[in-house]
């Protein structure tokens, strides 16, 4: 099918997207990469009388590593960010988690604000921000605000911005993470290549010393896609990691947490028993695979990328 | 048929509280997505509310009918709503029950739904509309902590009673 009729608006800034937002308000969408959007109003699921593509907004195309804090604009694309080397170094689950996505034609338009806009509950970037204590930053015709990950996602494709909001970017703390004993991992199930994933793990995990023998996990990260209606920050699987030397009993502790944490929906291909099985496995691995990372740290920061 | 239900607690006294809840200027103000309600009896409403899952965002033309009003207890609805593509029938009921100063308010929505938004399924649905219903509460509590005034306007339609035809 062909979408309803709509009116194209392509502004060039934020204050004139956002004006644009605050005139039209439900009968408007946004539009950035477009690789759901499109398919929705095709489909005629969704048929918005204004459509306000932002991809004139070339301010919001950036990816800023600093030493504190890492910032990326909502138009930089999936493409972008998978091989961004500054990225790789400070924060490597951002481009794991980008490489991941769809398929190479999909990362190349596809953008991260779209995707956290979107809020797909199995979606990559909205797993790595709720994962990495990541914010949101808002503009609106009235200023702009900054929320964090955690009070963002409020329920299935239902977040925390209003009608009249555009995200202009997200940022992340680098201080909980420093490079050389910090260890990253996103990890995916699928049942095919190029869809979405039946679970997703994402786990940062930061050890006191990378050269000890058996080095102790100061704080671990963990948060899993497609397990519940909103990213699942699963605490008590952080919890049974930390103070520990990574083994099979914390493992263990960890990976019964995140199955009994786990809500996931049941899909056609997968039984909610089945995601609470691979919540846990996901988790193990996940865990591991950024303590593994973390210990290694030392002595390949400038080669470890993913 | 899809059932939804939920619970809020609220500071204040119930028979404070019924009033907000039977105030159509304050249902119009606090309802995610309404844009007016316009009270056609004392036990009839007709509303325009945009709702929806994602970018799926249908405006519905909504007709209300309360079936029971048992101040300052208990409400209970007949909902109907038409959009492009889409259409819900509803019966909602909530009780008030008094609890220390405050009050606990259950809710519970019986539906059925049709069109394109139906095949969002249960979970999508229910886990939007479960946060849409407290949002609506959460405004409503705040008006409540305002001091707005409301005003108490509706009552049960004669000799209605409330069915879900399947």
């Amino acid at each position: 099918m062909k979408p309803a009729a709509f009116q194209y608006h392509q502004p060039s800034s934020v204050a004139e997207a956002t004006d644009l937002l605050a005139e039209y308000e439900h009968d408007a969408e946004l539009m950035a990469g477009n690789q759901s959007l499109g398919i929705v109003m095709a489909n005629r699921l969704a048929t918005p009388a204004h459509i306000v593509d932002l991809n004139g907004v070339d301010d919001l195309d950036y990816v800023d590593v600093a030493a504190e804090r890492v910032a990326i604009g909502a138009l930089t694309s999936h493409r972008t960010i998978e091989t961004s080397g500054a990225l790789a170094d400070a924060l490597p689950m951002f481009p794991a988690a980008a490489e991941q996505i769809a398929g190479p034609s999909v990362r190349n338009l596809g953008t991260i604000g779209g995707s956290v806009g979107e809020a797909d509950p199995a979606g990559n970037y909205p797993t790595v921000l709720t994962a990495l204590d990541g914010d949101l930053h808002i503009a609106s015709a009235d200023g702009e605000r900054t929320v964090a990950a955690s009070e963002y996602f409020i329920a299935y494709m239902f977040t925390d911005l209003a009608e009249d909001e555009l995200i202009t970017g997200v940022s992340v703390d680098r201080g909980p993470f420093p490079v050389d004993r910090t260890g990253m991992a996103f990890l995916e199930q699928k049942p095919a290549a190029q869809t979405w994933p039946t679970i997703s793990a994402a786990a940062a995990v930061r050890v006191d010393d990378p050269d000890a023998s058996a080095p102790v996990v100061e704080e671990a990260r963990l948060a899993l896609a497609n397990a519940a209606d909103v990213p699942l920050r699963v605490e008590d699987a952080e919890a049974a990691v930390e103070g520990e030397s990574l083994g099979e009993e914390p493992l263990t502790a960890a990976a019964e947490a995140a199955s009994e944490a786990a809500e996931p929906g049941e899909e056609m291909h997968a039984d909610a028993a089945y995601k609470e099985e691979l919540a846990g496995e996901y988790t193990r691995r996940s865990l591991e695979t950024a303590y593994e990372r973390a210990t290694d740290a030392a002595d390949t920061t400038e080669t470890t990328t993913s | 048929m899809m059932e939804f239900d939920g619970e809020f607690t609220s500071d204040h006294p119930r028979d404070e509280l019924w009033n907000y809840f039977t105030d159509p200027e304050i249902l119009a103000d606090c309802a995610p997505g309404c844009d007016e309600i316009t009270m056609e009896s004392p036990g009839e409403l007709s509303a325009t509310i945009t709702v929806g899952v994602g970018s799926v965002k249908p405006t519905f033309d909504v007709d209300m009918t309360v079936t029971r009003a048992d101040a300052p207890e208990t409400l209970e609805m007949e909902v109907g709503g038409d959009a492009s593509r889409n259409s819900f029938e509803a019966v909602t009921e909530m009780n008030l029950v008094e609890d220390g100063d405050g009050t606990i308010a259950t809710w519970e929505a019986h539906t059925n739904v049709a069109g394109l938004i139906a095949s969002m399924g249960q979970r999508a649905l229910g886990s939007v509309a479960g946060r849409i219903v407290n949002n609506f509460f959460e405004d409503l509590e705040a008006k409540a902590d305002e001091g707005v005034p409301a005003e108490s306007k509706l009552e049960a339609k004669p000799e209605a009673e409330a069915s879900l035809e399947n």
